[in-house]
């Protein structure tokens, strides 16, 4: 009878159950596409409330604008943030914005390996596509003007450890801020501008050209990698005898300990050299 | 045939030209090996303009040099090694040893093994695959690392005297700042 019972309730059951299923799953669906709108117009609001600059944020991008030398030079806002024929307001101006007037770091920035990619029309570099060690935070970080120079305060003191500093994270970069090097800066880095006397990672890595009477900062990061002798000409010699930088710079371990101590090596090449003037000068007595 | 037609044309319309690369790009280059027009222009071999684009400042003091090559002296050296043609030495997607060199370090011996056999009293008996490797000869600026450059700055002091970099001068106009001038279109419907 119990059997009978709970068959004859099956039938009767089973319609009704499908239809709070059905009634369930119909709630439940529109419970979710309702909060998946909520949740997207908030997202929305959000970005554009962060995408919008407020009144602070503002006040802030002008007072180190009025205490750089773009302020001083006459750069205003509108030389970047506006478009020349319609006047519109331009957000993010790219690095055609900065080549009008930068031309050479520009130009060179994209022979390097920091702007090929964006040279040959590809996405920017990010530290995420490097084979050198860099920083987790900074993996999908894309390679502008922008990532390394603030453009507002245009500190260069800043662009030229701190922003490298931002991705690399291997031991050559990471044993600057405590060499010798290093040292130096560190009583100077109120200045917006390294000094002739401060080196910096740009210092080596995009060197100063004497290009005519102006001095150009070379922004090809991979012109004076390799061979390692065009680092030596182009920045090396400008402080150091010869001697002391091949020695140096031709030992893979102070390299990596970024210059912490002279050199150990004595280069075959300059006992030759050696040799060579004592014959001349013995010939000639 | 079919399959592997159907395999290029999907490569191609997913952009994952990455399957058509022979070997292992050099470093450097792998930043943008997927960009193949960036050096080949359909199947012609690449030229000396197509490094040219990029490489120009590297070769403008070039010592292995055209002008070297026009003289008679030399020019039949060329034979030996063509080293007026950029991928004689830097050929891509192949194995390299060092400084995007493919050909074996001991490549200067095609024109200058007199050198370690007899030619020059200092150099005998060097091994053929140090003329680049030891770091004393750059094959195409040898400016900074001659025997005259050497013998001119020998003995100098490890630093300088007067240690200094070209210094960098901004010439500006204002003595002090102006206003910024879009600050209110910024308000209204700036980002």
């Amino acid at each position: 009878m119990k059997k009978r019972g709970l068959r004859s309730e099956k039938p009767g059951k089973i319609p009704f159950l499908k239809k709070r299923i059905q009634i369930k799953a119909l709630f439940s669906s529109l419970f979710v596409i309702v909060l998946l709108i909520v949740i997207n117009c908030f997202f929305i609001a959000e970005e554009a409330k962060a995408d919008k600059v407020t009144q602070s944020q503002l006040e802030e991008i002008e007072q180190q604008w009025q205490s750089s030398a773009h302020a001083l030079a006459e750069v205003n806002c509108s030389s970047c943030h506006q478009d020349e024929a319609t006047k519109q307001l331009v957000a993010k101006p790219t690095a055609e914005s900065c080549r009008s007037c930068h031309e050479n770091s520009v130009e060179t920035f994209l022979l390097g390996k920091h702007g090929i990619r964006t040279l040959e029309s590809l996405s920017p570099l990010t530290p995420a596509m490097a084979h050198l060690p860099m920083k987790d935070s900074a993996k999908d970080l894309q390679m502008n003007c922008n990532s390394c120079h603030n453009v507002h305060s245009v500190n260069t003191a800043v662009a030229a450890t701190d922003s490298c500093l931002t991705c690399h994270n291997d031991n050559h970069s990471l044993n600057y801020q405590n060499s010798p090097h290093g040292g130096i800066i560190k009583n100077l880095s109120t200045l917006p501008r390294p000094n002739e006397r401060a080196v910096t990672c740009a210092t080596c890595h995009l060197p100063r050209t004497i290009v005519g009477e102006t001095v150009l900062v070379n922004h090809n990061n991979t012109y004076t990698l390799l061979p390692r002798d065009r680092m030596v000409k182009e920045v090396c010699l400008n402080c150091h005898g010869v001697e002391h930088a091949y020695n140096s710079i031709f030992d893979d371990e102070i390299v990596e300990a970024n210059f912490a101590h002279p050199p150990t090596q004595k280069m075959q090449t300059f006992e030759l050299v050696r040799a060579l003037e004592k014959k001349r000068s013995s010939k000639t007595e | 045939m079919v399959l592997l037609l159907t395999w290029f044309s999907a490569a191609f319309a997913v952009d994952r030209r990455s399957i058509f690369l022979p070997g292992e790009t050099s470093n450097g280059h792998v930043l943008f090996e997927n960009s193949c027009k960036s050096c080949h222009e359909g199947f012609k071999p690449v030229t000396n303009e197509t490094c040219n684009r990029c490489h120009e400042a590297e070769l403008a003091t070039d010592f292995h040099s055209e002008k070297k090559f026009r003289d008679p002296r030399w020019a039949e050296l060329r034979e030996n090694l063509d080293v007026l043609t950029c991928t004689a030495c830097h050929e891509e997607h192949v194995h390299m040893f060092g400084r995007g060199v493919h050909l074996q370090p001991d490549l200067c011996m095609a024109c200058h093994q007199g050198v370690i056999e007899g030619e020059l009293a200092s150099h005998n008996d060097f091994t053929p695959d140090g003329c680049w490797t030891g770091g004393c000869h750059n094959f195409h600026d040898h400016r900074s690392i001659s025997t005259g450059f050497l013998r001119k700055n020998l003995d100098r002091p490890w630093i300088l005297p007067e240690p200094a970099l070209p210094e960098r001068t901004v010439e500006v106009k204002l003595q002090t700042p102006p206003e910024a001038d879009l600050i209110e279109a910024f308000l209204k419907e700036g980002k």
